[in-house]
C-alpha cells in the first residue's frame, strides 16, 4: 500500500504522538527524559560470546516493552572493507533479531539504506547479513522502499521517509561504535542517517550536509522519537572513521531507549567528552535526551573501568575528555 | 541475438512491470523514475517501453525538471535520464525543451560565486576547480560524479539536434569538472578525490559512470585501464554492469565469460536492467555520445 500525502497525518495518527514530532513542536515542548536516563553497558569480548543474552539483559534492565509491536533493525551498512570494521557485525544483528523475536514483537524487519556504496545486497554479501536466516524475507532497502513525506525538516518545508521507517512502532538503532571526520563521533544517533532514501537524495545523502549534519542528526532523531540503541562497541572503529579509520576493540555493547544518553556514554568509554560534540550538545539544549552524566543512570558495567580512548583525527583532538 | 543471460533479463523485467507502465526497484513497489528509464531502454521498441514513457513523461514538474518517483516533489538527476529517453525515442517537443533548459540552468552550489571568491582569495581549499560547472542530486546541492556522467549523455545528444553555444560550454565543463575530480588511482570516488587532505580510492561503479560521460575523450584512456582490471573481480552486481556498459562504449570488447552470472543475481531491478542492457546483445549503444 502507498501512503499518500494527506494519507501521511491519519494514518501516523497516534504515532505522531509517540514517534513524529515536527520541529515547532518539539521546540516548544520539554520532552526530554522526566528522570534519569537509563544506560546498560555489557562487556563483550568477542562476536561469538552469547550477544543474544546481554542484548537481553540491556533491553530488560531499560524496561522495554516490545509486545505486539512493529519493530525495525537498522544496523549502521556503508560499505565494506576486508581490512577494517566500518559496519555492525552481523553477531549483532542476529541477535538482535532474535531478542526482539523472543519477547514478543509482532514483526521484526531488518532496514538500511547504505549512505555511499548504491549496491545495497553487494554490502549485504559482503557484511555476511545474508547469513541470517531467511535474511531476504526480513530485509528492506531502506535507499529504494516507497516513501512519503514529514513535514518540516530543520528548514526543509518537508523531507521523503521510506515507508518501512514510518510505520515502525519502535526504531531500534544498531549502530557501531566509531569516530567520524565530521561529526566526531558516530553513534546511535548519527546511524538514522540511513534512514534518508538515497533514492530521492542521491548517493551520499549530500542534503544533510547541507542541512548541517549535528542539525540533520537531531532533526532525525526528533523524527524517529519511538527508538533504542543498541552500540556494537565490542570492535570500533577510531581514527580517520567512519570508513578509513581501524579497528578498535572497546568489548562492549551500550544499550538505552534515549540514544543522546546512549551515545553521550559511548563517547565516555572512548574518552570522547560528549558536551563537546555538537550534536550531542544540540541534543542536549533541545531537550532531546540527557547526555550530561548526572542525568543518566549507568547500569551494567562501570565506565571508569571500561574507558579506552579512541584515536582522533587532528582537528577533533579537542574533543577529548580530560 | 537474445543469449540465455540476456532473455533472462527481459523475461524478468517484462513480469515485473506495474499496472501503471513503471518499474520499481524491488518488485511489489512503487514506480520509481531511475528503474523504469533502464526498463524502457532495454525493452525499447516493446509496447511496455511505450507505457513507462507515457508514465514518466507525464511526471514533469513546471520547472522542466523530473522527480524521482510520482509522490517526491524533488527536482533531480532524473532529468537527464528523461530527456535521453525522449531522444532516443525522437519525442522532442516542448517538454523536451523545458528540460533541457532546467539542465542548463542548474549547477551544484560549489560553484556558486561566494565560494569560487572564498577558494580565490585562499580562505578555502576545495582540493579542486570551482570554475568548472557538474550537476548535483538534487536542486540545492552540490555536483557529483553520477549525476554529471548522466547530465553528459543527455546534454550530448541534445547538442546533436540542438548546436548552442550554451550546450558546448556547460558539455566542456562538466567533462573538464571529471577529469579534474578523478582520483590518483585513475579512477573516481562520487566527487571529490580527496577529503580532509586525505585522497579518497575510486570506486567501480562511479568510475564506470565517469567513463560515459567521458566518451570519445581521449584523456580517458588510462581509467579505461583500470575499468578493465576491476571487472573480473569486483564482487557488485551493479559496479559489474556499469564497468561492462563503459567498455563497450568505449570500444572494449567484453567478453560475456568475464560475467559470471548467468541467472538472476541480485533482487534489484535496476541491477538486473543495467545487466540486460550490458550484454553483448543488449541496448547499451542508447547511451552512446558523440564528442560536442
Amino acid at each position: 500500500m502507498k501512503i499518500r500525502r494527506r494519507d501521511f497525518f491519519p494514518l501516523a495518527g497516534a504515532g505522531l504522538l509517540a514517534g513524529y514530532a515536527g520541529w515547532e513542536g518539539v521546540r516548544s515542548r520539554r520532552n526530554a527524559p522526566a528522570g534519569p536516563s537509563p544506560v546498560v553497558v555489557v562487556k563483550a569480548s568477542s562476536y561469538s560470546d552469547d550477544l543474544a543474552q546481554r542484548i537481553l539483559r540491556g533491553v530488560r534492565e531499560c524496561g522495554l516493552d516490545v509486545r505486539d509491536q512493529k519493530v525495525l533493525l537498522k544496523p549502521n551498512l556503508v560499505e565494506f572493507d576486508p581490512n577494517t570494521c566500518i559496519n555492525t557485525d552481523v553477531a549483532v544483528v542476529a541477535a538482535a533479531y532474535e531478542v526482539f523475536r523472543a519477547l514478543g514483537a509482532a514483526e521484526v524487519i531488518i532496514g538500511e539504506g547504505p549512505g555511499h556504496r548504491r549496491d545495497t545486497y553487494s554490502i549485504v554479501e559482503m557484511a555476511r547479513y545474508r547469513e541470517i536466516s531467511k535474511f531476504d524475507d526480513l530485509f528492506v532497502d531502506l535507499n529504494r522502499d516507497d516513501v512519503s513525506p514529514v513535514m518540516k525538516f530543520a528548514d526543509r518545508a518537508e523531507m521523503y521517509f521510506p515507508n518501512t521507517a514510518l510505520r515502525a512502532d519502535l526504531v531500534v538503532s544498531l549502530a557501531k561504535m566509531k569516530t567520524h571526520h565530521w561529526a566526531g563521533a558516530t553513534l546511535s544517533m548519527k546511524n538514522f542517517f540511513g534512514l534518508v532514501p538515497g533514492s530521492v537524495y542521491g548517493w551520499p545523502k549530500n542534503e544533510l550536509h547541507h542541512i548541517g549534519i549535528p542539525e540533520s542528526i537531531v532533526e532525525l532523531n526528533r523524527i524517529f522519537r519511538r527508538s533504542f540503541a543498541i552500540v556494537d562497541g565490542i570492535v570500533g572503529m577510531e581514527g580517520n572513521g567512519p570508513i578509513q579509520g581501524t579497528p578498535k576493540p572497546a568489548n562492549v555493547l551500550v544499550m538505552g531507549s534515549d540514544l543522546a544518553a546512549v551515545d553521550a556514554t559511548c563517547c565516555r568509554i572512548m574518552g570522547i567528552d560528549p558536551a563537546k560534540v555538537e550534536y550531542l550538545r544540540m541534543a542536549s539544549e533541545g531537550n532531546l535526551g540527557n547526555v550530561e552524566e548526572s542525568h543518566i543512570e549507568q547500569r551494567g558495567e562501570k565506565i571508569s573501568e571500561l574507558r579506552t580512548n579512541f584515536a582522533l583525527i587532528e582537528s577533533f583532538r579537542g574533543l577529548r575528555l580530560s | 541475438m537474445v543469449d540465455s543471460y540476456l532473455g533472462v533479463r527481459l523475461d524478468i523485467l517484462r513480469r515485473a512491470q506495474n499496472p501503471d507502465g513503471g518499474w520499481s526497484y524491488y518488485t511489489g513497489k512503487q514506480s520509481w523514475l531511475e528503474p523504469t528509464f533502464y526498463g524502457a531502454l532495454v525493452l525499447h521498441g516493446e509496447p511496455a517501453a511505450d507505457r513507462a514513457w507515457s508514465l514518466i513523461k507525464s511526471w514533469q514538474q513546471p520547472d522542466g525538471s523530473w522527480p524521482p518517483t510520482a509522490d517526491a516533489a524533488i527536482s533531480g538527476w532524473g532529468t537527464a535520464l528523461c530527456l535521453t529517453l525522449a531522444h532516443l525515442r525522437g519525442d522532442i517537443d516542448g517538454t523536451y525543451m523545458k528540460g533541457v533548459a532546467y539542465l542548463l540552468k542548474t549547477v551544484g552550489t560549489e560553484s556558486e560565486l561566494w565560494r569560487r571568491a572564498l577558494a580565490k582569495i585562499g580562505l578555502v581549499n576545495p582540493g579542486r576547480d570551482l570554475s568548472l560547472k557538474g550537476w548535483p542530486w538534487k536542486d540545492g546541492t552540490s555536483s557529483w560524479v553520477e549525476p554529471t556522467a548522466h547530465t553528459l549523455i543527455a546534454l550530448k545528444k541534445a547538442y546533436a539536434i540542438l548546436p548552442a553555444p550554451e550546450l558546448t560550454e556547460r558539455i566542456h565543463s562538466g567533462e573538464a569538472l571529471l577529469l579534474d575530480v578523478r582520483c590518483k588511482d585513475g579512477g573516481w570516488n562520487y566527487g571529490s578525490p580527496w577529503t580532509l587532505g586525505e585522497d579518497q580510492r575510486s570506486y567501480p561503479e562511479t568510475t564506470a559512470l565517469a567513463l560515459l560521460g567521458l566518451q570519445r575523450r581521449a584523456e580517458a584512456g588510462s581509467s579505461i585501464e583500470l575499468a578493465k582490471t576491476w571487472l573480473p573481480d569486483t564482487p557488485s552486481s551493479l559496479a559489474r554492469a556499469w564497468i561492462t556498459i563503459a567498455l563497450r562504449l568505449h570500444g572494449v570488447e567484453v567478453p560475456d565469460t568475464l560475467n559470471p552470472l548467468k541467472g538472476p543475481g541480485s533482487p534489484d531491478l535496476m541491477v538486473v536492467a543495467l545487466e540486460a542492457l550490458g550484454s553483448a546483445g543488449g541496448n547499451y549503444r542508447f547511451l552512446k555520445t558523440e564528442k560536442a
